[in-house]
């Protein structure tokens, strides 16, 4: 946004800086990097839920809890169609867009998130 | 100053009232203007997907939708636009509107399940990190979404458009808000079924009272509630500087919005990444936990420690820190917010809907 012709330009007018400042691109950059942590997810099955052998996973904190929700229908052998609940603490279903980090660091117990799972609603 | 907690320069005419009343008004004028708060959106059928024999100039469906409400819910409003006045009878046939999906004109794909207002800010922020060419000058521009019509990209929209879903999805904030300011979702289960549904057909109807006659039970006041002594008028002992356990409180203050284990709170950077954590109402000294405080912790280097205030003196008995230009600002339900608006103030005031505080970082240019 050059303006060549020297004319005085009144403030309210006045073009944006052409350049957002390198350095609060590269704070935003250093913001966005994924966090390569993992932190430990403990399963526990509600009802009649199926139990897992194996119940604490080291999962990638990065993570949407969109794919714990995948990895659990995975290790469980549940297709896409059966209905599977999860939830946090025996209380409530997060968002599955939120992370693994989010949730770890506002809701963990004993240094474990804890994920219920349910075959139907229990706290939804 | 005031005696309740709430930001510190906020000259309100309710501070010139010590009664709880005036105090309750002043919370419930901020949940108001929250609720009432609209932003225009402007939607658009791709081009390259709009039906044969559609009529072109009608395109375009413009609508000043409530924060507080969801896409889902405006689906009936945006359907019947289009399949009276643009489509052709024979086209509108084939559609199916639960193959309907929206995205930013920029390509961002939009969420079901976030909140209107919420939708508009985090374009807003992502907007300010862009070169200003495209930018409009005022600051009221609509948001400009493009409809498609077929072929959503579920793995990444989550949830399925249906009312249904995002209800589901808006009880599960209500209760992870619940749990953040409590540790337990014990306010939200003790809400009968009624009062629960209520809650969202409150969101649906856009009707603040039928909302806020269940939400304040699970809401917490920025008002202290003692009786035993009315607030002193002006005192810099303010209520929320002592610590809890000096205060012989009835049980409506410790449900206050200074008590609470942690702010229902997320940060929202331009383009991601959203931030969550434990944000306790109170520092460790005992003072308010500020928004300043709060974004020098998550995020230093757009928010970096400001100086400390110089030594007061007789002229300037209580002086404040130099002003520090920001690379950043910080925008809550479409404000840009003073730094030393106090955390639980914005839990009780400034929070969406769904009970959580979402404070978006544009960049100033």
């Amino acid at each position: 946004m050059s303006d060549s012709t020297e004319r005085p330009i009144p403030s309210w007018a006045s073009p944006d800086s052409a350049e957002t400042n390198e350095e609060v691109l590269t704070a935003l950059q250093t913001y966005k990097k994924k966090d390569a942590d993992k932190v430990i997810v403990r399963f526990k099955a509600v009802g009649n839920a199926p139990i897992m052998k194996q119940n604490f996973f080291k999962i990638t904190s990065a993570n949407r809890f969109q794919a714990v929700i995948q990895f659990l229908r995975k290790e469980l052998g549940y297709k896409g169609t059966e209905p599977l609940h999860t939830y946090i603490n025996l209380a409530f279903s997060p968002a599955p867009d939120d992370t693994v980090a989010n949730l770890f660091k506002s809701f963990q117990t004993d240094n474990h998130l804890i994920v219920n799972y349910s075959t139907t609603a229990a706290w939804g | 100053m005031s005696t309740y907690g709430t930001t510190r320069h906020h000259h309100s005419p309710a501070t010139n009232f010590s009664n709880n009343k005036a105090i309750d008004y002043h919370t419930t004028l901020f949940r108001r203007l929250t609720w009432d708060g609209t932003v225009p959106l402007e939607i658009r059928v791709d081009p390259k997907e709009l039906p044969a024999n559609s009529d072109r100039n009608l395109e375009c469906f413009f609508i000043q939708a409530p924060r507080v409400s969801y896409l889902p819910l405006l689906m009936p409003e945006i359907r019947r636009f289009f399949m009276d006045l643009v489509f052709d009878d024979s086209a509108a046939k084939d559609l199916k509107d639960e193959e309907w999906w929206f995205e930013t004109v920029e390509g961002t794909l939009v969420k079901w399940h976030w909140p209107i207002g919420l939708i508009y800010d985090n374009h807003t922020i992502s907007a300010s990190t862009k070169p200003s060419t495209s930018r409009s000058s005022t600051n009221v521009a609509p948001l400009r979404l493009t409809l498609h019509l077929a072929s959503p990209p579920n793995d990444k929209l989550l949830l399925s458009p249906s009312p249904e879903a995002c209800k589901q999805a808006f009880m599960g904030q209500l209760k992870e808000a619940d749990f953040m300011r409590w540790g337990s979702t014990k306010r939200m289960t003790g809400l009968r079924q009624q009062d629960q549904d209520g809650l969202w057909e409150g969101i649906k109807e856009h009707n603040f009272d039928d909302y806020w006659r269940v939400a304040s039970k699970v809401t917490p006041t920025t008002a202290p509630t003692r009786t035993h002594s009315p607030a002193a008028p002006s005192s810099s002992a303010s209520m929320v500087n002592r610590p809890p356990s000096a205060d012989p409180a009835g049980p409506s203050e410790r449900d206050g919005a200074y008590n609470v284990r942690s702010v229902p709170v997320r940060l929202y950077l331009p383009d991601g990444p959203v931030m969550q954590s434990l944000v306790p109402p109170m520092l460790d000294d005992n003072s308010p936990r500020t928004l300043s405080h709060y974004l020098t912790e998550h995020i230093p280097l757009l928010f970096p420690t400001p100086p400390p205030a110089p030594p007061p003196s007789r002229t300037n008995p209580h002086p404040r820190p130099p002003p520090v230009p920001s690379p950043a600002y910080a925008l809550i339900q479409g404000i840009v917010t003073p730094l030393e608006t106090e955390m639980a103030w914005l839990g009780g005031c400034l929070a969406g809907a769904d009970g959580w505080v979402n404070v978006c970082i544009g960049i100033n240019s």
